[in-house]
C-alpha cells in the first residue's frame, strides 16, 4: 500500500510536468523538471511507460529516445472525471459504480427544493437525537 | 403442489415492488425499508430456487397436469434462475469493478491528493461523489471546497457514510437482481427507490453531524449546480433533492412502524423454507 501510494503520487507529479510543459518530453527532461525528488532515471522511465499503457500519455520517437506527452489536457480529463464512467456502462451499472451526492435537478425540482429549504430554515435545527 | 405454491409466492413477491415504490412512510425508516427490500427480493429468489428441489422431493400429481410435467417445469425454473443470477452477478460485478478501477486511476491523476483517499478536482462546478470499493476515493471539486464550512462538512459526512457502510454492495445486489429480472416484470422505479433510500441513510449520517439546516443548504447548493449542467446518467430520481430535504422536516417514525418493518424483514425470507417444511412434513 505505501508503495502504491508513492507510485500514485509520482504518476501525478509526472502528469503535472507533462501538462505544465505541454510539449513532448524525454525521460531525462521529465526527470529534470521533477523538483525536490531524489529519483532514479529508470523509475521515471518505468512510470512513463506505465502511464502510456494506461493510455494517458502518448509517445513518439526522437532519434534514439522516446518523447512523451499527455494524451489529453488536464481540463478534458477532469471533465471526464466529472462525468463518471459513462462510456461502456448501462444506466443501472453507472448508478451502482459511482455514488453521486446529487446528479440532476430540473428547474421545477429547484423550485420544490427552495420551498422545502425555506421550511427547514424556518424550523431550524432540532436537538440531535441518537438513532 | 408446494412447488406451484412457491412459484405463485415468487410471482406475488415480484409484484410487491410495484406497490412499495414511493411509499412516503417507508422512507422515514430508510434503513429498515432498505432491509425490507432486500428481504423481499431474497424471498422471491428463494421461492424460485426452492420450487425445483421441492417438486423432485414431493412429486404429487395435480389434477390437470401429470406430476412429471410439474417437476420438470419447476426444476427448469429453479436451475434457470440460479444460473441466470450467477451469470448476471459476475457480469455486473466485473463491469462495475473495471469502471471503478479506471475511474480511480483517472481521479488519482487529475485530482489534488488531500490525504489518503480524498481527491480534489480543479473545476468551477460544485460536485461530489465517491468511488467505492476496496481502495475507495472521495471526489470533490474546488468549487465545493469554496462552500461554507458546514455545507462542505455535510457533503463529506454524507459521502463518508456511503463508503463506511458499503452502500455500493447493497446497490450492486439490487442492480444484479434488477438486470436479472425479465424486462416486463421489473420496474425501474424500484431501483431508483432503493438508490434514494441509500441517499437518505447517508443524509441521516450527515444530519447527525451538522444538523438539518446545514445539510439542507448543501443539498440546495448541489441541486443548483446540477441544474446548470446537462444531466448525465440517472440519479436518485427527479425531485430527489426536494424529497430529501422534505424528509429532514418530518418527525421520526413511530417505533412500532420500524419494528413492524424489521419483523417483515425476518418473516419474508423465512416464509419459503417454513412453507416448504410445513406442507412437506
Amino acid at each position: 500500500m505505501p508503495k502504491n501510494a508513492i507510485l500514485g503520487d509520482l504518476e501525478q507529479a509526472i502528469m503535472d510536468v507533462l501538462w505544465t510543459d505541454g510539449g513532448a518530453l524525454t525521460v531525462r527532461e521529465v526527470l529534470d523538471r521533477l523538483t525536490a525528488r531524489d529519483l532514479a532515471y529508470t523509475t521515471v522511465m518505468t512510470v512513463l511507460s506505465r502511464l502510456e499503457t494506461k493510455g494517458v500519455t502518448t509517445r513518439e520517437r526522437d532519434g534514439r529516445a522516446w518523447r512523451y506527452r499527455a494524451a489529453a489536457t488536464r481540463e478534458s480529463m477532469t471533465a471526464q472525471a466529472m462525468r463518471g464512467p459513462l462510456d461502456d456502462l448501462s444506466g443501472e451499472d453507472r448508478q451502482a459504480a459511482i455514488l453521486h451526492f446529487l446528479s440532476e435537478a430540473s428547474a421545477d425540482d429547484l423550485d420544490a427544493v427552495r420551498v422545502a429549504m425555506a421550511e427547514v430554515e424556518a424550523k431550524g435545527d432540532r436537538p440531535r437525537r441518537r438513532r | 403442489m408446494i412447488a406451484t405454491l412457491l412459484l405463485l409466492c415468487a410471482a406475488a413477491l415480484i409484484a410487491v415492488p410495484h406497490v412499495l415504490v414511493r411509499t412516503e412512510r417507508l422512507r422515514r425508516s430508510p434503513r429498515a425499508a432498505l432491509i425490507l427490500w432486500q428481504a423481499l427480493s431474497l424471498s422471491a429468489v428463494l421461492c424460485l430456487l426452492g420450487a425445483g428441489p421441492i417438486a423432485w422431493l414431493r412429486p404429487r400429481p395435480l389434477p390437470p397436469l401429470p406430476g412429471g410435467v410439474v417437476t420438470a417445469l419447476a426444476t427448469i425454473a429453479s436451475l434457470g434462475v440460479l444460473i441466470h443470477l450467477l451469470v448476471r452477478a459476475h457480469d455486473v460485478d466485473s463491469r462495475i469493478r473495471r469502471a471503478r478501477e479506471e475511474h480511480r486511476q483517472l481521479v488519482d491523476l487529475v485530482g489534488r491528493h488531500e490525504g489518503e483517499h480524498t481527491r480534489v478536482l480543479r473545476s468551477e462546478q460544485v460536485a461530489a461523489y465517491c468511488v467505492p470499493g476496496a481502495r475507495s476515493r472521495l471526489v470533490i471539486t474546488d468549487a465545493l471546497t469554496a462552500l461554507p464550512a458546514d455545507q462542505l462538512a455535510a457533503v463529506v459526512a454524507h459521502e463518508e457514510a456511503h463508503l463506511r457502510e458499503r452502500h455500493d454492495l447493497v446497490l450492486e445486489f439490487f442492480t444484479v437482481l434488477h438486470t436479472a429480472t425479465p424486462r416486463f416484470l421489473r420496474t425501474d422505479a424500484a431501483l431508483t427507490e432503493v438508490a434514494l433510500l441509500i441517499e437518505i441513510i447517508a443524509d441521516r449520517a450527515a444530519w447527525r453531524e451538522v444538523g438539518e439546516v446545514s445539510l439542507a443548504r448543501a443539498i440546495l447548493s448541489l441541486a443548483e449546480a446540477a441544474g446548470e449542467e446537462v444531466p448525465t446518467g440517472i440519479s436518485a430520481g427527479a425531485g430527489a433533492a426536494a424529497t430529501r430535504i422534505r424528509l429532514l422536516l418530518g418527525d421520526e417514525p413511530a417505533p412500532w412502524q420500524t419494528l413492524a418493518l424489521y419483523l417483515f424483514c425476518v418473516a419474508a425470507p423465512a416464509t419459503p423454507p417454513v412453507l416448504s417444511v410445513l406442507v412437506a412434513g
